[in-house]
């Protein structure tokens, strides 16, 4: 199992560097993205492939351990982002309303691709 | 995303202000992006191909014959496959049947049974004349493990009569019983069962298929170089020949299925005749003399001279002169007889150069089952000799019909995935 951990966090790795060229991580992250975003495919691979075995079993492990990395590097970065997006529009929301209480404020728009 | 297209901006608009030295940036730019389209296209291809194999039944047979293949093809288990292999454990087991004892040899993942879906499939193989018991085939064994390691439940089943080289539908109460076994062991779901019969065992196995005890349960049957109908079978012998897409060519039948039809003739014949038979089909035993078939019943005689092939223009005549109960024999020992009382889908396989059984059984099991509308496939290949892979193929040849036992592969798996 040591061997095929370390094939899967691999693979993690591999999809992180495909995500860093699909650039599909927050320019806010600066530099540190092009090492972020392997390490977060390389433990998705992981959860995923441990998971499968005891899921569906070994055989199709490095299959669905494939597919985690995948949605792990997509979706990671787009929750950190919806969630520090939706926090600034809380904070200017509450700002907003101390400054000018009488205000008319819309729903805030949900985070965008 | 927005902080992506924030970045494109903050390019576009330094290309602008760049000037001259600029000219080469907005190519930059463009090979930029197409190579952030091909990265994610390969990812959204990533994502469907591990999602697939993984999470759909399909997907999951797919990835058992993906792994399952190579193995068969080079009749042994390549090293980085080990990689993924459930740890087996190997028992075997002797179960009372109709006809005496029948042997299983269990080929079981030791792995807890995975959650999704609950329970593991099962393959309940039976190998043929001989004695299969132990490690004495090990092409054999190769598939078994390839099996079990990718968390199936094997059993191999050797019958008491298949044992003795001889045919008998004794044999099925045996396969019935080891299909029960299976169906009933732990973390086997009993409708994701299935059979393979192999050679002279195809049609005790379809016969089991039809017994009322399992008969709705067997999710598919596999006949790897199996007969459909004895008496053409036997035709076969006596003209020394087969009639292949309306042309006759010739055909030299090995020693074994010949002495496995004079075993089974030899029990309804008189005892001389009957020792004599088995005798000269023996592998190297003495030739009958002129004085030996002088004695001989015109049934034992008709028996000798089909498998002898010497009375080619004969051939007709003589099955009609062995014993009528040799002849109600080969009826119930047909799948032809009973094709329609098999309930579960039925895949053949048959190597074209087959010198054991002709392949054009095959070919017509598969014509009467498209008659009836029953579901079936057949693949016909090159790389076997009979049943076990030849030794020293070509990558070309083995790639070759790689497709075909794929198909059938990736067909048997999906009840048990």
């Amino acid at each position: 199992m040591l061997i095929l951990s370390l094939l899967w966090l691999l693979v993690g790795i591999l999809v992180g560097l495909l995500a860093n060229a699909a650039r599909l991580q927050p320019a806010s992250w600066g530099r540190q993205r092009w090492l972020v975003i392997p390490g977060i495919g390389a433990l998705s691979a992981l959860i995923g492939g441990w998971l499968c075995v005891l899921l569906l079993g070994r055989y199709v492990a490095t299959p669905m351990a494939l597919w985690i990395a995948v949605f792990g590097v997509v979706l990671v970065p787009w929750l950190r982002y919806g969630w520090a997006y939706a926090l600034t529009r809380r904070r200017s929301h509450q700002e907003s309303k101390s400054t000018s209480p009488t205000t008319m404020t819309s729903g805030d728009p949900s985070p965008s691709q | 995303m927005e902080n992506e297209a924030q970045e494109e901006t903050k390019e576009a608009s330094s290309v602008l202000v760049a000037g001259n030295a600029a000219h080469a940036k907005p190519k930059r730019t463009r090979i930029r992006r197409l190579g952030n389209i091909v990265a994610r296209v390969v990812l959204v291809l990533l994502f469907g191909v591990g999602f697939f194999l993984s999470m759909l039944p399909q997907g999951r047979a797919t990835a058992r014959a993906l792994l399952i293949l190579p193995t068969v093809l080079l009749a042994s288990e390549p090293a980085p496959l080990t990689l993924v292999n459930d740890p087996v454990r190997y028992t075997q087991m002797a179960i009372p049947s109709r006809d005496g004892t029948t042997y299983l040899d269990i080929y079981a993942p030791t792995t807890p049974t995975p959650l999704i879906p609950g329970t593991r499939g099962g393959m309940l193989i039976v190998p043929g004349v001989g004695d299969y018991r132990g490690n004495a085939v090990p092409q054999l064994v190769n598939l078994d493990l390839a099996l079990a390691h990718t968390g199936l439940v094997v059993i191999n089943v050797t019958a008491p009569t298949l044992r003795k080289y001889n045919l008998s539908t004794q044999d099925s109460d045996g396969i019935v019983q080891a299909f029960q076994l299976l169906a009933h062991w732990p973390g086997v779901g009993a409708d994701r069962v299935g059979i393979l019969g192999i050679s002279g065992a195809g049609p005790a196995t379809c016969l089991a298929a039809t017994d009322p005890r399992i008969r709705d349960q067997v999710a598919f049957i596999a006949l790897l170089g199996s007969y459909f109908d004895a008496t053409t079978f036997l035709r076969a012998f006596g003209l020394r020949a087969l009639t292949v897409d309306g042309r006759t060519q010739p055909w030299h039948p090995q020693p074994t299925p010949l002495m496995v039809m004079a075993n089974f003739i030899a029990t309804a014949l008189p005892h001389y005749d009957g020792t004599l038979l088995v005798h000269a089909f023996t592998p190297g035993g003495p030739p009958l003399t002129a004085s030996d078939l002088a004695h001989f019943s015109p049934a034992g005689l008709a028996a000798y001279r089909l498998l002898k092939g010497d009375e080619p223009g004969q051939t007709d005549a003589n099955i009609a002169a062995l014993p009528p109960e040799v002849r109600k024999q080969l009826a119930e020992l047909s799948p032809s007889t009973f094709i329609d009382k098999i309930h579960a889908p039925i895949y053949l396989l048959h190597d074209r150069n087959d010198t054991s059984i002709p392949f054009t059984e095959s070919r017509e099991f598969a014509a009467a089952l498209a008659r009836i509308h029953h579901p079936y496939d057949l693949a016909e290949f090159g790389i076997f000799e009979h049943v076990e892979i030849r030794s020293g193929l070509g990558l070309g040849q083995l790639l070759g019909d790689a497709p075909n036992l794929f198909r059938i592969l990736n067909e048997v798996l999906l009840p048990g995935s």
